[in-house]
Formats: C-alpha cells, structure tokens, sequence
C-alpha cells in the first residue's frame, strides 16, 4: 500500500472527521444540559445552510452578512424549540423527547426542500477549490479549512464552559433539581444550549454545504456525528475532538484499504461499528462520565 | 332547523354540481396520461424540470387543438418514490383509464412491470427502470424510448475511442454510486474492456454521494486516462468538484444523462469547463420545438413552472418524452383512426414511431415491438462554461455488446419471472 495515499487520506479523514465533530458537538451541548439525544442535528444543520442560501442568494446579501445572519435566524430558532417544544416533555418519559427530536428531524427534512425546492443549492463562502500540494500529497483546502474552523468552534464550546453562563450550564448539567432550588433558571440555560446548538449546526451546514451544496442530504451529517458522540461520551465536548479524528481517519483509510478488497461500502459499515463496539465494551465514550447508580 | 335547511341545501347543491361535471367529462374527447412522480424524495434533483418540460409540450400540443381532436390530459401526482403510493397512484390512473403511465424513477418502474404488463398499460421509463426493458419482445409494454445505462457506457467508451484512437492499454476509472443503478454499467464496460485492450477499475462510494473525500485521491494516483462518474443529485456534485479539487483534467472527465446546468451552477461554471456529458436531446432554448412552446406556452403566461428552466437539460429530456408519447398517439390514430382508444391502442402506435426527430430536438428515433430503446442514439456534449454544447453528432455504438447484455438480463428475468 502507497504510503504517501495513506498520509493523505489520513490528514483528509482527520479534517472530516472534524467537520462531523462539529455536528456531534451540538448533540453533546444539548445532552450535557438537558440529558436528551438531539435526533434532530442534522436537520438543524440542514436548514441552518438553506437559511445562508436564503440570505446570500434569495436575498442577495454578500456571505459575510448572509452567514452569521442565518446563525442568529438559527439560535433563535433552537431556543424556540427549546420553548415551545422540548419544555412541553418536561415530566414525560424521556423517550418521548427523544421522539419528539425525530420528529422535527423527519419534518425540516420534508418541508425544506418542498419549500425551497429539491435541487442541490451552492453555497460559496470563499474557499477556492484549488488544493495544497505538498510533494506527493495533496490536501483538500476546503476539509482543511472547514476542519480548521470546527477545531476552534469547538474549543471555544468547551472554553465556554468556563464562563459566567458556561458554569450556570454546568450546573444545570450536573443537577437540575438542586439548580432549580439556587435560583438558577434551568429552562433558560437549557434553552440557550438549543440555541448554541442551532448555531453550531449552522455553521456545520455552511462548511458542508460549500463542500456538497446544499440539500436535504445535509441532514444525513447526524449519522456520523452521534457515532463521533458516542464514541466520545455523550457528555464529553473533549472527547468529541478525539472521537472526530479517529472516526474520520478511520473511515477514510477504510475507504482506502478495505473497499478494494470487499468491493465498497465499508465506509459506512464503521460508522456503525464504531457505535455498537462503544456500547457493547465503553457505554459512556472514550471520555464521557459513567453513571454509577446505588441499587 | 336554520342551520340544518342549510346542510341540506349545501349537501344537495354538492350533489347537484356532480352531474354536470361527470356530463361533461363524458362528452370531452381526452387521452389520459398518468404522471405519478417523485416531487419530494429521491429525485427531485430531476422531476420539477422533467415534469414541465413535459406538461409544456402537451400544454401546446393541446393549444394547438390537439391529436385529432382529443386533449391530452397530463394527470400529475407526487409518489415520493414510496412504493405503496406509488402502487396507489397506479390504480387510480387505471381505474381513470390512463393509457400510459410515467413514474421516473427506477424502483417504483420495476414494481410497476407486472401489473403494467397484465393491465396492457403503456410503463415510461425513460433513464429509469430496467435497462433491459429495451428488450420488446420480453416487456411488451415497458418503454424507455431512450438510451438505457448501458448503451450510455458503450457510447462513452467509443467517445473515448474516436479522441485516442485507440483504447489499447488505457486505464478508465469508473466512480460510482454503491446501488444497482450505480453499479449497472459495468458488465458493459468489462466487456468492452475485454474486446478494445483498456482495463477499468470501479470505484463505488456510498450514497447519497454527500462525502467521496476518501474516494478521489484514489483515483487521481490510478493515473487514469479517462474517468467516468456514474451517480445523481448531490452525488454528481461532489464527484465533479472532488475531481476538480485533486486536479484531474476536466475534459478526460465524463458522465452519463445525469449532469445539469444547475450541478454546473454549484460546481462552479467556470472551473467545470470541459466535463463531457451524453445528451439524449439538444438543451438549450435554439430547438424549434422548444422555441414553439415559447410562443404558445411560455410567453402567454401558461407555462407550467420557472420561466428560468425552460430549455435545461432535463427540462428539454421532459419535452423530449413529452413529444414521444404524444407521437405515439398520433401513430395510433393513423393505424386505427376509430380506437378503441386503450392501452393495446396507444402500445400499437408506440411501436410504429419512425425516425422521429421532434423537429430537431432529438435523434431520428425508431421504436419498434422489438426495441423499444429507440435505437439507442445520443451525442456527447462538452459543458463550455455556459452551456453544454455539443461535441459530436447523434451517434449509437456498441451496440452488439449492450444486446448481448440485453438478451442475458431478459433470459434471466424469463426464467425467474424477477
């Protein structure tokens, strides 16, 4: 096997694996506040970058505006989620929250592109497609950009949690009754985190979207994004770094290695390999906290 | 008692207002054609362009007084490529006595074959279904009218040959979505790698096609001479600027029917000069045909959609199947001028088309009871940064390798019944 095909495979997979972990962060965000598994990630993702369209092309304003005006649209829209949805499944089983994110997950996914029509839309944010070329390998400037920009959008989250707001999320996080009875306004800091999410699918949609362009494909991101969140730990933004680069390496040296071999299709396979091996053998991720419970 | 005098009246009105709806619906002369088809799933990339292009034809067809005298009724619904609705939406054009029905989409048109076939109601699957559908003589009522996917490969293959010369020693990488419909072309490649000397190396990426970041640094260190890449909607996308991105030349890169002026938009027009694609029929606004449903249809404000996509690639591809269709009944009257105007009717005017050109929008087209492929012409076009403007002349080849593939799948299916 060329070993200059698997360096650049690698430093490719890394910066998509990144991409995904953008994803996977807005689930962990929400997960780590409120305890629930966004399904709907993707999709948020997905209208996050049909609102840029919106913006750059219905409307025309240039995507240095269009972009973070479609992260506000987007925040907004998270916390009137939270509001006016999620805050209805307080006191039901948790199930049905979960449920209820398939829902909306199923519904953007069908009324975007009605809406806005089924072709694939382009998005231009400004990364040339030429590449790097260094000697015999060549790096996709775009993954690398986009998995340059997921990197610090990250890392800003978890510095976050070192903020006034970040430590009131943490608090709620760790014991919402016991929030609740020290005047903290859990249903605002959870709503902020839906919002903080949108905003994070947004800008994982506009990375995505001027990779692909944009359609409802987008919202397919969530797949590899919950393997990335649970590999990690569902509650570990840390750990959603690590699991971001191993699973994309993973995946793209699979691609390289075993797909000439077997004839295609492992890619796929070790998203959801990756998901049942954690689950089987390291239930709360690489780095996420074990529940203990005294019986 | 107000308000029940009211409910009565209305009831009786609403029962009322049936009779002379259904009187009239009798007496109208109209030829029905179902067009169940994926507005909101799977191939949308495709359906709201195909669709208009054919409702403007028949829209001017009918304008024009239609096919002695009758209208032709395009019944438009939306299956979602879900195949109990799909089935639904069958039924009810039966039940309605539709004479054919068009479905685009390759899933719900191999459902379709059986119950078509019993109910001797004409089955469309132009660029869809089953390739070997061509085979009249196995499916006497599935009409693709158009190139199947492997006479698609076979012309590229001799494109490529009349540009090299030769194919001796070439390498040809084939990337591809991971489905049947992906994977279709390549026993026709194989073969013709075997006969001409060129060997392909296939390279399946998983669908939708949303990440084939993996996929195309393989293909650029393959040193390939010529790439063909085989998917739809966003796949195509991304194959086109992955291949961009890692610097293979866009005029060695080629694709099947499946490539539209609005992937160039998202591509990028510029840096996707030179991709090569097969063109069942001219695109563009300059056919006369399409310049007629200007006039009649367009400019008189009763077009059936985007002014904007009148004269794209799958726009015209409608129009195209559109002016087929219509033809066909147009032979039907001429073989039996007083009907009955059925399925077997309109089957025996299909099968009488000859050498139709639409006016210069498509090749001279010959559907027979034994082909029903049309003759299997296209032409390659070369996107120049505009538009796709084409690059040879309507052509077929390989034709022999595409029927030997035709008669295997047809043995197949007879001795299966799948």
């Amino acid at each position: 096997m060329d070993s200059a095909l698997l360096l650049e495979l690698s430093i490719n997979g890394a910066c998509t694996g990144m991409m995904y972990a953008l994803v996977a962060a807005g689930i962990v965000l929400i997960y780590k506040t409120s305890g629930v598994a966004n399904l709907a990630q993707g999709a948020l993702a997905m209208t996050g970058a049909y609102v840029a369209w919106i913006a750059s092309t219905l409307v025309g304003l240039p995507m240095w505006i269009g972009a973070p005006l479609a992260a506000l649209v987007m925040f907004g829209v998270g916390a009137l989620i939270e509001r006016l949805a999620m805050r209805r499944m307080i006191g039901q089983p948790l199930i049905m929250a979960i449920m209820l994110t398939m829902g909306l997950e199923i519904m953007l996914r069908g009324v975007m592109p009605g809406l806005l029509g089924g072709t694939v839309k382009k998005i231009d944010i400004g990364i040339p497609n030429a590449p790097i070329i260094a000697g015999d390998i060549l790096i996709n400037r775009t993954l690398l950009i986009g998995g340059g920009v997921s990197f610090a959008m990250i890392v800003a989250s978890i510095l976050f949690f070192n903020s006034r707001l970040g430590v009131v999320m943490r608090a709620v996080s760790d014991d919402q009754t016991a929030s609740w009875s020290v005047g903290i306004r859990v249903e605002r800091a959870i709503a902020v985190a839906w919002g903080l999410s949108a905003v994070m699918a947004t800008t994982a949609g506009l990375l995505w979207g001027a990779t692909q362009g944009v359609d409802w494909s987008l919202s397919l991101l969530l797949v590899k994004a919950l393997a990335i969140a649970i590999l990690g730990g569902l509650d570990s933004l840390p750990g959603v770094l690590i699991a971001g680069v191993a699973v994309g390496v993973i995946e793209s040296l699979a691609t390289g290695i075993i797909d000439p071999v077997i004839g295609g299709g492992s890619r796929e396979v070790v998203a959801s390999a990756i998901i049942l091996a954690t689950l089987l053998v390291r239930p709360h991720g690489l780095l996420g906290r074990e529940h203990i419970e005294r019986v | 008692m107000k308000r029940r005098t009211f409910l009565t009246a209305a009831g009786a009105a609403m029962v009322g207002m049936q009779f002379p709806i259904r009187l009239a619906s009798a007496q109208e002369k109209v030829i029905r054609f179902a067009m169940p088809q994926d507005f909101t799933r799977v191939y949308t990339f495709v359906t709201v362009e195909y669709s208009q292009g054919q409702r403007d034809y028949i829209s001017m067809v009918n304008a024009k007084g239609g096919v002695n005298g009758y209208q032709i009724l395009a019944d438009v619904t939306d299956h979602a490529n879900d195949l109990p609705r799909a089935l639904e939406a069958y039924e009810r054009a039966k039940a309605q006595g539709a004479l054919l029905v068009d479905p685009l989409s390759t899933p719900v048109a191999r459902a379709l074959v059986p119950r078509a076939t019993a109910d001797k109601i004409n089955l469309i699957t132009a660029f869809s279904g089953r390739s070997d559908a061509a085979d009249g003589e196995t499916f006497p009522f599935v009409f693709p009218m158009s190139p199947n996917y492997w006479t698609q490969a076979g012309l590229l293959i001799d494109f490529f040959r009349q540009q090299d010369g030769d194919l001796k020693g070439k390498k040809i990488c084939f990337v591809h979505i991971d489905t049947p419909f992906g994977k279709e072309p390549i026993p026709v490649l194989e073969a013709l790698a075997a006969k001409q000397g060129f060997t392909v190396q296939a390279f399946p990426y998983t669908p939708p096609g949303n990440d084939q970041s993996a996929i195309w640094p393989q293909v650029r260190r393959a040193k390939p001479d010529w790439v063909v890449f085989w998917g739809a909607g966003v796949g195509q996308t991304v194959a086109l600027t992955e291949a961009i991105r890692n610097g293979i030349p866009m005029n060695r890169v080629s694709s099947s029917v499946w490539l539209s002026e609005s992937d160039m938009d998202v591509v990028g027009r510029a840096q996707a000069a030179g991709v090569i694609k097969l063109e069942p029929c001219a695109s563009g606004r300059s056919p006369k045909l399409i310049q007629d449903i200007i006039k009649t249809v367009i400019e008189p404000g009763k077009g059936a959609g985007d002014k904007a996509k009148v004269g794209t690639a799958y726009y015209n591809y409608g129009v195209m199947m559109a002016a087929l269709m219509v033809e066909g009944v147009r032979k039907a009257f001429e073989k039996a001028p007083n009907g009955p105007i059925d399925g077997p009717w309109l089957n025996a005017g299909l099968t009488s088309i000859s050498n139709f050109e639409a006016e210069g929008l498509i090749p001279p087209t010959t559907v027979t009871t034994t082909d029903h492929q049309g003759g299997g012409r296209c032409r390659i076009a070369r996107w120049d940064g505009a538009k796709f403007a084409p690059a040879t002349d309507w052509f077929s080849a390989n034709q022999d390798v595409v029927w030997a593939e035709i008669k295997k799948s047809t043995d197949a299916f007879k001795a299966s019944g799948k």
